[in-house]
């Protein structure tokens, strides 16, 4: 925090008043506005707290809480390869592959999604090499990366209860292949609060291709109040809904139009002082004001030098996009966000990580958009010291089929028998890989890690308990991880 | 997985006969702290252990749900557990894994060593079992939880203040204040009380006549006769519909990979909007929704009514088929037991009910009343129904039969002639497009794929144009044809309902909640704790008949839930919070009643009523409860935060479809057309970028249909309107019994900067001034007397004609084009309007 500090201003409203003495004004009196910006109105999800000695103001939705255990990380940036990635063209290595190349699967597992066809075994066309003092491999699609291989820890042993998209996406971010549940970053929101009252405290950036199949269900904050939900925020232009002023308003009359209405609020609260409801919407339009400022200058990135724009690849088309939602990424956690959520791929098909038809191109091409980037992103916050703080995460929904999809064909199928993901950053042991699938790459048999381990070591790391991170519901105390669920101990530092 | 549950289990009884061969040594330790069997122990071992040895099932003769049964053991004959040596206690033993041949529970994660240690220290303190519990719960309908027992009516307070007490409601409500020596807060103002009601009732705010006539003599009479008067209007179903609509997990569309749209859904919710406006006993309203396809006096619309049980999310491509059906099947049974019955059954689809005498038995026998359902599809695809009876569906068939041959043909006579016209030559469209044309479909490329839908209607055309008038004859007679029969036997209604094909077969409970591990079979039942008398399900007919048992005995008199949870559910959407908070739970978890002579004396009313919801709506707006003031003494606040005793009437947000309907009212667009398809108001294009078909998605109304009343908007699961959405619009995927309410952030953009705002602002400005010229003082005080129903205090005339002042200053500085003083006029209207919309007063009324 004393970071932040440094290199932050205190937010100055347009207007030329700081936050502080806004509030005196249009709250005047009122303890512990500051804390308030989101509050629930019955108070069913925290208990009251105890504002002042005289009444009870309840708690806010949003404000920050306690962790359960000292935590390791702050903040969670999730690369999320969207389609699913294949294992074993990127961070899992199978010589026996290239052993049986091109010789039918014989094992016990049913191969093929939705009755597609299914070819032989299909070796990786993208060379290994080990790096870093640690000697990790990973394959030729991420040289960028690979410089960092000594700060990952490559999980190899993942599986998932489901092999179609909309349910593994789900899967992935909700800890369920059911509709209707939080996500990751609500979680974490509704756990720990945010640090950044101005910005959304989960923020999701989709490819411009499109989202992901299932589409908001994977940042939906579910049966929890819609102020948890991730926040699409996009990478140009206005990042927000309704950010911006509209159209023949200019920014002096905007501030006139809510003086008014701040003004006739405050009048209206002067005869129902108890009401605290009243008071946090008042709130809630200057909050929103701020936003407006603050949104807005954190995707303009006109003003980055261009050696940081050489380095994040804002000069390359092809990595130009996948580029500024890191270097977004970085500025957002700086600002103390808690979960930013990229999207590498997006639409159907071949625009996504999806790779049924060609496997080779499609992994060359998603792969050359990220690496870059990716990089970028880690060499900037070990250099804006946010690395100590951050949990960086890179995954899909599943992996994909050491056998390729139709007889000659250079695509593969999904495979959530097992599949990679790794993290890296706070609290993580980096440079190992951990578990392991089977010689072909086909089923997580040494230390088998289900994505509610995966949950599980996230919430851990963030210094949630997934077993005490409960929300009740109709009748039973929720979890992100369900009944399941156990920390990956190998991965921690 | 079954497999070696039984191994395990024969291994039990092996063991048994040998002696223990290990101490309490390698246990985990017993845990230092004073155990509580309900909070800490029965979630234990309800999770672990009763699914298989519990009042269902008993494994090997083990039963661990009461302490007879865990003192006495299983089919051995050894105790589970010896009070006092949780050391020497087999059931220890086993869930620790101290021994390697034998560990329980037999599958999934063992049992964390705190949790042994707490069941340790609880053997080590005398195994006691909770008074409750011991009691044998669920066993013979006795449970004595307040909300299973029977609804007695109750006898009505004398009442010590007889002139605020209207009807019995003041006299229950004034009893509970009295009692502490308080009194009710003060009579709301006329015009606080008039703009209540309107929103209340109908959702809309009252019209400037409609204020006029009531407040020239605004007394009590004259409002009891507003109410009768607005539970006319088709309003009240629009408005009170969306409630139900909540209730129900309405949406129109599946949810997942392709989020598809459920085919005339949308029936569903007129038959809803229907029902209430026509006052439909709430007994008949239950009976149509859970049986209408088995009523004997069924119809079209009992049949819509069935759609209840098809309304949640779906998915279509599931990862594991068996445990897809009994999602399904839990979906029903769960809505169906929280919005009836205010029962958390769903909680026992794994184990035993936690905290309620529920069991998992009891939850399977009622997914056995459901199993007969099946989800009307072609693969993936969903397919509606038609309505008829067995007879006439058989001709429908019949006639369809004859149809197809001639359809065919006439399929034929036009490929024909279009293969022939394009090889011809004689095509005036494009080479590449002809080409394309002839293109069988499978084999063209993605260019001619475009080709052909960008010339599609121009190619029927031309083709059509040069057909011989034989071959047009030849079509024509056969269309005629096909008429005749059509005439003959007409298409009939098409709903959205599942339907019996055949008659169900056995179900099992299902261990761990798990398909793969089905358990003994189950019949047909209602929880064993409510069933007295236990409903007989009769053998079948065309249908198993088995929803209308279970309807008949919901909607009943006798049940003491269904009653007393809609009138509590009435309650709270009337006072913003219920006599039973929990208003889908009423269970031991639930909150108890905050008035339980009220609400016990409104079930009973209720019924006697003939289950009316129009007269329990006029009861209750009719009291000086619900005329009460918001304001109250600081004194009764610091008490009673939560305003359990009913001091005011308290603060609550409005949802969000009275906030758009009442802007568009005040706007003076508000579209008033009711029923059918639903419509898609404008969302931005960047509300749509995170999915993954954004141009396909969304094709937006036009404008005047898209004003209409929100409950017509179509709420697609995966593409919730931004505007509902972030203003706390309801969870699509279970049942929702009461909105979150919170202020945020992004509410405020979109209130303030949003499209919607801006362009209504626009018309109430246009409205205003067509209405009362361009003079200011007037203008103002329409505006706030449209808005807000009053008239600004001289200080809000002030300000705002400050305001308008300056913002006319300000557009003349800004713009050297603006020179008409009357557009610098409207530009200051709007920004006023805007501001009007967004006052805190226009969404927590008074």
């Amino acid at each position: 925090m004393s970071q932040e500090s440094k290199r932050y201003r205190p937010n100055h409203t347009p207007c030329g008043r700081t936050r502080r003495e806004f509030l005196w004004e249009v709250g005047g009196g009122f303890a512990g506005l500051a804390l308030i910006d989101l509050l629930s109105s019955d108070g069913f999800f925290f208990p009251s707290a105890q504002a002042s000695s005289t009444r009870k103001m309840p708690a806010a939705l949003l404000s920050p809480k306690p962790s359960h255990f000292p935590a390791k990380a702050k903040h969670v940036i999730f690369f999320f390869m969207n389609g699913g990635p294949s294992h074993i063209d990127l961070f899992d290595p199978k010589p026996a592959l290239t052993k049986h190349d091109g010789q039918p699967y014989q094992g016990e597992l049913s191969v093929g999604s939705n009755n597609r066809p299914i070819g032989y075994l299909m070796q990786s066309p993208f060379p290994f090499k080990k790096h870093g003092q640690s000697g990790l491999e990973i394959s030729s699609i991420y040289p960028h990366l690979s410089r960092h291989a000594d700060d990952l820890c490559v999980v190899r042993s993942l599986y998932t209860d489901t092999a179609a998209h909309a349910s593994g996406v789900m899967q992935m971010n909700t800890g369920s292949v059911v509709i209707g549940k939080p996500s990751l970053g609500s979680w974490l929101s509704y756990g720990l609060g945010t640090q950044s009252e101005d910005l959304p405290s989960f923020v999701v950036m989709t490819d411009p291709r499109g989202g992901p199949i299932g589409g908001s269900a994977s940042w939906s904050a579910g049966f929890m109040p819609a102020a948890y939900q991730g926040t699409l925020f996009r990478s140009r232009g206005s990042p927000l809904l309704d950010l911006a002023t509209p159209d023949n308003v200019s920014e002096r009359r905007q501030r006139h139009s809510l003086d008014l209405l701040n003004r006739l609020n405050q009048e209206h609260l002067s005869s129902r002082e108890q009401e605290s409801e009243l008071a946090a919407r008042i709130y809630s339009y200057e909050l929103a004001y701020r936003m407006q400022t603050s949104a807005a200058e954190v995707v303009d990135l006109d003003k980055e030098d261009e050696k940081t724009k050489d380095m994040y690849g804002l000069n390359d088309n092809l990595t130009n996009d996948f580029g500024r939602k890191c270097l977004i990424a970085h500025r957002l956690v700086e600002k103390g966000v808690r979960f930013v959520q990229l999207y590498s791929g997006g639409g159907h098909g071949p625009e996504t990580w999806d790779g049924h038809v060609d496997c080779i191109t499609n992994h060359k091409l998603h792969g050359y958009e990220t690496d870059q980037p990716m990089a970028a992103l880690i060499t900037d916050l070990k250099r804006s010291g946010l690395w100590d703080e951050t949990l960086v995460i890179w995954g899909g929904e599943f992996g994909r089929t050491p056998t390729s999809e139709g007889v000659g064909k250079p695509g593969r199928d999904h495979n959530w028998y097992g599949f990679t993901m790794w993290m890296a950053g706070a609290g993580v042991k980096g440079g190992q890989a951990i578990g392991a699938t089977d010689e072909l790459g086909f089923k997580a048999i040494e230390d088998p890690y289900h994505v509610s381990d995966f949950h599980a070591t996230i919430l851990h790391l963030m210094g949630l308990d997934h077993k005490n991170l409960t929300y009740f519901y109709h009748g039973l105390q929720e979890r992100l991880t369900g009944q399941r669920g156990s920390l990956i101990q190998k991965a921690l530092a | 997985m079954l497999v070696r549950q039984v191994t395990a289990a024969s291994v039990f009884l092996v063991v048994s006969l040998t002696h223990w061969a290990f101490g309490g040594a390698s246990l985990p330790a017993p845990a230092d702290t004073t155990v509580d069997f309900t909070q800490q122990i029965l979630p234990i071992l309800s999770g672990q252990c009763y699914g298989c040895h519990g009042k269902a099932v008993q494994m090997h003769g083990l039963r661990l749900d009461h302490r007879p049964g865990a003192l006495k053991g299983g089919e051995s004959g050894t105790p589970a557990l010896i009070p006092g040596n949780s050391g020497g206690s087999r059931l220890i033993h086993y869930i620790s894994g101290a021994d390697s041949s034998i560990v329980m529970p037999p599958q999934g994660d063992r049992l964390p060593e705190a949790q042994i240690g707490l069941l340790r220290t609880w053997i080590d303190q005398g195994a006691h079992y909770s008074e409750e519990e011991s009691a044998d719960k669920g066993q013979a309908g006795r449970s004595s939880h307040w909300s299973f027992q029977p609804v007695l009516p109750a006898a009505i307070p004398e009442a010590s203040d007889g002139e605020w007490v209207r009807n019995p409601i003041d006299a229950f409500v004034l009893e509970k204040l009295e009692a502490r020596g308080w009194k009710p807060s003060a009579a709301a103002t006329p015009r606080v009380l008039l703009r209540r009601i309107y929103l209340d009732l109908i959702g809309l705010p009252p019209t400037l006549d409609e204020q006029e006539q009531i407040l020239d003599a605004p007394t009590p009479e004259r409002f009891d006769e507003l109410v009768s008067e607005l539970l006319k209007r088709p309003g009240y179903g629009e408005r009170w519909g969306r409630h139900w609509l909540d209730l129900v997990r309405y949406a129109e569309t599946n949810g997942y990979e392709r989020d598809a749209t459920k085919p005339s859904v949308w029936k569903y919710r007129d038959y809803v909007i229907r029902s209430l406006n026509q006052d439909k006993p709430y007994d008949r309203f239950i009976l149509e929704q859970l049986a209408g396809d088995e009523l004997p006096d069924r119809s079209a619309e009992t049949h819509i009514a069935t759609g209840f049980a098809r309304l949640g999310p779906w998915d279509d491509e599931p990862a594991d088929f068996a445990q897809d059906r009994f999602d399904q099947l839990d979906d029903i049974v769960r809505t169906t037991s929280e919005v009836f019955l205010g029962m958390t059954l769903g909680c026992a689809r794994c184990h035993d009910h936690k905290f309620d005498p529920l069991t998992q038995r009891d939850y399977y026998s009622m997914v056995a009343i459901f199993d007969g359902l099946q989800r009307p599809r072609n693969g993936r695809r969903e397919l509606d129904l038609p309505i008829g009876t067995r007879e006439q569906l058989a001709r429908l068939a019949a006639r369809d039969t004859e149809i197809a041959p001639l359809a065919q043909e006439i399929e034929r006579l036009r490929e024909d002639f279009r293969s022939s016209f394009l090889a011809s030559g004689e095509s005036k469209l494009l080479e590449e497009a002809n080409q394309a044309f002839l293109t069988a479909p499978k084999e063209r490329t993605e260019e001619q794929k475009n080709l052909v839908q960008k010339h599609f209607e121009e190619s029927v055309t031309e083709v059509t144009a040069a057909m011989p008038s034989k071959t047009l004859e030849e079509i024509h007679f056969l269309e005629e044809k096909i008429g005749t029969l059509k005439m003959a036997t007409p298409d009939p209604e098409r709903a959205y309902f599942m339907h019996e094909p055949k008659l169900p077969g056995p179900t099992h409970l299902l261990f761990r909640g798990r398909a793969a591990t089905p358990g003994p079979a189950v019949p047909p039942m209602v929880p064993a704790v409510l069933a007295d008398p236990e409903p007989a399900f009769p053998d079948a007919g065309a249908t198993s008949l088995r929803r209308l048992t279970l309807a008949r005995w919901i909607a009943n008199r006798q049940n003491p839930l269904t009653a007393r949870v809609i009138v509590n559910r009435v309650w709270q959407f009337h006072f913003g919070a219920g006599l039973v908070r929990s208003a889908n739970d009423f269970g031991a978890i639930g909150q108890k009643p905050t008035h339980p002579a009220l609400l016990d004396w409104l079930a009973s009313w209720f019924v006697e009523q003939g289950w009316s919801l129009k007269k329990l709506h006029q009861l209750i707006m009719t009291s000086n409860s619900y005329r009460m003031s918001k304001n109250g003494l600081p004194a009764y606040r610091e008490e009673d935060p939560e305003n359990r005793l009913l001091w005011r009437f308290p603060y609550t947000r409005l949802e969000v479809e009275v906030i758009r309907d009442s802007i568009l009212a005040v706007s003076g667009r508000l579209n008033r057309k009711m029923f059918g398809p639903s419509i898609l108001p404008e969302v931005q294009p960047a509300a749509l970028e995170g999915h993954p078909d954004p141009d396909k998605i969304w094709k937006a109304s036009e404008e005047a249909e898209a004003s209409r009343r929100t409950i017509y908007a179509f709420i697609k699961r995966l593409m919730i309107i931004p505007m509902l959405e972030v203003l706390d619009f309801c969870d699509t995927s279970r049942s929702s019994a009461k909105r979150a309410v919170t202020s945020t952030a992004p509410q405020a953009l979109t209130l303030f900067n949003g499209d919607f705002i801006t362009r209504q602002s626009h018309y109430f400005t246009e409205r205003l001034i067509h209405e009362v010229g361009l003079d200011f003082d007037k203008l103002i005080e329409r505006a706030y007397r449209l808005t807000l129903c009053r008239p600004p205090t001289r200080h809000e005339r002030e300000s705002m004609l400050d305001f308008l002042r300056r913002e006319m200053e300000a557009s003349l500085w800004e713009s050297t084009k603006v020179n008409d003083r009357e557009e610098v006029r409207r530009a200051a209207l709007h920004q006023m309007c805007r501001v009007m919309f967004n006052l805190n007063e226009f969404v927590y009324p008074d």
